[in-house]
C-alpha cells in the first residue's frame, strides 16, 4: 500500500512538472507517468478490496515470469502470430490485386461490389463453426479466419483507393500512352498505395483482435486459448491478466512494424498532404 | 467566322465545335460553334471568364473529351484521343507525387534507349532550371518547381503542340512572372504550337501572339485580338494599354477602378 501511494504521489508530481521538459521527453514521460498512476490505483484497489482472485500488479509480473519459465508463452504466442501472419499475407496477396482490378474496371465493380459489401458485415467469429468444419481444429482454421477478417478491409480499402485516383493523373497516363499492365504498375498501384497501406494497417489490427477471440472459442493453442485455459485450470487470473497485457504489447508491436511502410518515399505524399 | 492563321501553316483547326454536358438530366451547353485556326508554332491564349468552357475546349483538343458537334483536327487529322506528341499541362498538378522528378520527366520517353532517355531528360531538366533536383519528390518542391517538372515532362517528348490549362494559376505572382518569361524563352528555343488557357488579362497580354476572347456561357468566341508587340514587351507602352483596354471591353468589365 505504501508502494502504491508513493508511486501515485511521484507520478502526479512528474505530470505536474512535465511542462518544463522538452517536447521529445514529454512524449515519453507523460504516458509513463499516467501508466504508473493506473498501476498504482490498480494495486491500491487490490489492497483495499482484499480480493483473493484478482491479481495485483506484482502477482501479474510473477505470473509473467511463470509463463516464460514454463515455455508455454513462447509456443502460444508463436501459434497466434503464425496464424495472423499467414492469414494476413494470403489476404494481402488476394485482396490487393482483386481490389485493384475491381476498383479500376467499372463493370467488375458493378458485378462484385454488392457481393463484397454483403459478405463484409458478417463477423469473422460467426465463421468459426464453418472454419472448423472445413479445416478442423488447428492452424488451418485460424489462418482461414484471419484471411477472412483481413480480406474484406484490404479489398474494400484497395477498391476505394483506386476509385479515388485523380482524373488529372489518369489523364496524364493516357496522354503519355501508358496502358494495360504498365498502367497498373506505373499509375494505379502507386496512386492507390498510401491508402492500401492504411487498409493493411486496419486489417492487421482487426486480425489481431479476431485471432484471440477465435482461439478462445475454437482452438487448442494460441494466446486466446491460454487465457481460457488459465481461467479453467483453477481460476488463474494472474495468468489471464499477464496474457492480456502481452496481447496488447504484441498488438502495439505489429502496428509499429506495419507503420514503417508509410515512410517510403513513394508513399509519403499520401500522408503528409491534405 | 473562320479566322485566317497569322503565320505558318494551319496546325490546330477547330470547326464548329459545340459541347453539351448532361448536368443531372438537364442539358448544359458549354461551347457553341467555335471556329478557330491556330498556326504552326503560334502562341495563342484562350481568355474568358471562369466557367465559360475554356478547359472543356482544351480537353476536346487534347482528346480527353469528344465534342457534341463539330471537330478538331491537327495537321488535317481529326483528334479522337490523346496523343503523346501533344502534351497537356494541367491546371492542378498532373505530375505523379509517388515518383521522383527524374522518373516523372522520363514518362513520355520511357521506351527509348537508355542513352536517349538520359540525354533527353537531362536536357529538359536543365532547360527548366531543375538541375540538381532529379532525385527529389514533388512534395519536397515548391509549387513553381512542380510546374517546372510538369513543363519538363511535356518538353521531353518534343511535342508539336502543348496545351496549358491555367498552368500558373496556383502560384504567387512573382513566380508566375518568372515562369511566364521562361515559357517564352522555351517557346522561342523549340517553337511548339502553344494553346494557353487563362482568365488573367495580363497573362494573356504578356504571352500571346493572339488572344482568343470567349464570352460567358455558352462559350463563344467574342473576338480575336492580335498582340503585335515583340518580346520583351513594354507593359507601360501605349500600345499595350490599348490592347488591354480592348480585352477588358470584350470581357465586359471595367478597367478603371
Ligand atoms: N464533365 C462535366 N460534366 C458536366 N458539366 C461539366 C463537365 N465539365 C465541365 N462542366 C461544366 O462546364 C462549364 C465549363 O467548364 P470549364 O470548361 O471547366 O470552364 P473554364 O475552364 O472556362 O472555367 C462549367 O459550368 C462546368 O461546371
Ligand atoms: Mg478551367
Amino acid at each position: 500500500m505504501t508502494f502504491a501511494v508513493a508511486t501515485l504521489v511521484v507520478s502526479v508530481a512528474v505530470l505536474l512538472a512535465a511542462g518544463r521538459l522538452p517536447k521529445g521527453a514529454q512524449n515519453w514521460v507523460l504516458p509513463i507517468a499516467v501508466a504508473a498512476i493506473l498501476v498504482a490505483m490498480w494495486d491500491a484497489a487490490c489492497v483495499l478490496t482484499g480480493t483473493e482472485v484478482f491479481p495485483s500488479p506484482l502477482d501479474t509480473v510473477l505470473a509473467f515470469g511463470e509463463l516464460i519459465e514454463s515455455q508455454r508463452l513462447w509456443g502460444d504466442a508463436t501459434a497466434s502470430l503464425f496464424r495472423v501472419t499467414w492469414g494476413f499475407l494470403l489476404a494481402t496477396g488476394v485482396g490487393v490485386p482483386l481490389g485493384l482490378v475491381v476498383g479500376w474496371s467499372t463493370r467488375t465493380f458493378r458485378a462484385l461490389n454488392p457481393i463484397i459489401q454483403g459478405l463484409r458485415p458478417i463477423s469473422p467469429i460467426a465463421w468459426i463453426p464453418i472454419a472448423i468444419l472445413w479445416f478442423g481444429i488447428g492452424d488451418g482454421a485460424g489462418v482461414f479466419l484471419i484471411f477472412l477478417s483481413s480480406f474484406f478491409p484490404i479489398t474494400v480499402g484497395t477498391m476505394a483507393a483506386v476509385r479515388n485516383i485523380s482524373l488529372v493523373h489518369q489523364r496524364s497516363a493516357m496522354n503519355f500512352g501508358v496502358q494495360g499492365l504498365e498502367l497498373f504498375r506505373r499509375v494505379v498501384l502507386p496512386a492507390a498505395l498510401p491508402q492500401i497501406i492504411t487498409s493493411l494497417r486496419i486489417a492487421l489490427g482487426v486480425a489481431w483482435l479476431v485471432i484471440v477471440a477465435a482461439e478462445m472459442v475454437g482452438m487448442e493453442t494460441g494466446l486466446g486459448y491460454l487465457i481460457n485455459d488459465a481461467r479453467n485450470a483453477g481460476s488463474r487470473y494472474d495468468l489471464v491478466v499477464a496474457t492480456m497485457i502481452l496481447i496488447g504489447l504484441i498488438g502495439i508491436l505489429l502496428d509499429f512494424l506495419i507503420r514503417r511502410l508509410e515512410r517510403f518515399d513513394e508513399v509519403r505524399w499520401g500522408y503528409s498532404q491534405r | 467566322m473562320s479566322v485566317p492563321s497569322r503565320s505558318g501553316d494551319p496546325k490546330v483547326v477547330f470547326e464548329g465545335v459545340s459541347k453539351v454536358f448532361d448536368k443531372k438530366g438537364e442539358p448544359l451547353q458549354v461551347l457553341q460553334d467555335v471556329d478557330l485556326t491556330v498556326a504552326e508554332g503560334e502562341f495563342v491564349c484562350l481568355l474568358g471568364p471562369s466557367g465559360c468552357g475554356k478547359s472543356t475546349l482544351l480537353n476536346i483538343a487534347g482528346g480527353f473529351e469528344r465534342p457534341t458537334d463539330g471537330r478538331v483536327s491537327i495537321d488535317g487529322e481529326e483528334v479522337t484521343g490523346p496523343n503523346p506528341k501533344r502534351v497537356f499541362v494541367f491546371q492542378e498538378y498532373g505530375i505523379f507525387p509517388w515518383a521522383s522528378v527524374w522518373d516523372n520527366v522520363v514518362l513520355g520517353v520511357r521506351d527509348r534507349s537508355k542513352e536517349d532517355r538520359h540525354r533527353i531528360v537531362d536536357e529538359v531538366i536543365e532547360l527548366v532550371g531543375l538541375k540538381g533536383f532529379e532525385r527529389a519528390y514533388p512534395m519536397e518542391l515548391s509549387g513553381g518547381m512542380k510546374q517546372r517538372v510538369e513543363v519538363a515532362r511535356a518538353l521531353a517528348v518534343s511535342p508539336d503542340v502543348i496545351y496549358m490549362d491555367e498552368p500558373f494559376g496556383a502560384l504567387d505572382s512573382l513566380t508566375r512572372l518568372t515562369l511566364r518569361s521562361e515559357l517564352l524563352r522555351i517557346w522561342n528555343e523549340r517553337n511548339p504550337t502553344i494553346l494557353f488557357v487563362t482568365h488573367d488579362v495580363d497573362e494573356a497580354m504578356q504571352l500571346a501572339e493572339r488572344v482568343v476572347v470567349f464570352s460567358a456561357r455558352p462559350g463563344r468566341i467574342a473576338d480575336i485580338v492580335e498582340v503585335d508587340m515583340p518580346h520583351p514587351r513594354d507593359i507601360g507602352s501605349p500600345e499595350y494599354g490599348r490592347v488591354k483596354n480592348r480585352l477588358y471591353e470584350l470581357l465586359g468589365v471595367t478597367h478603371m477602378i
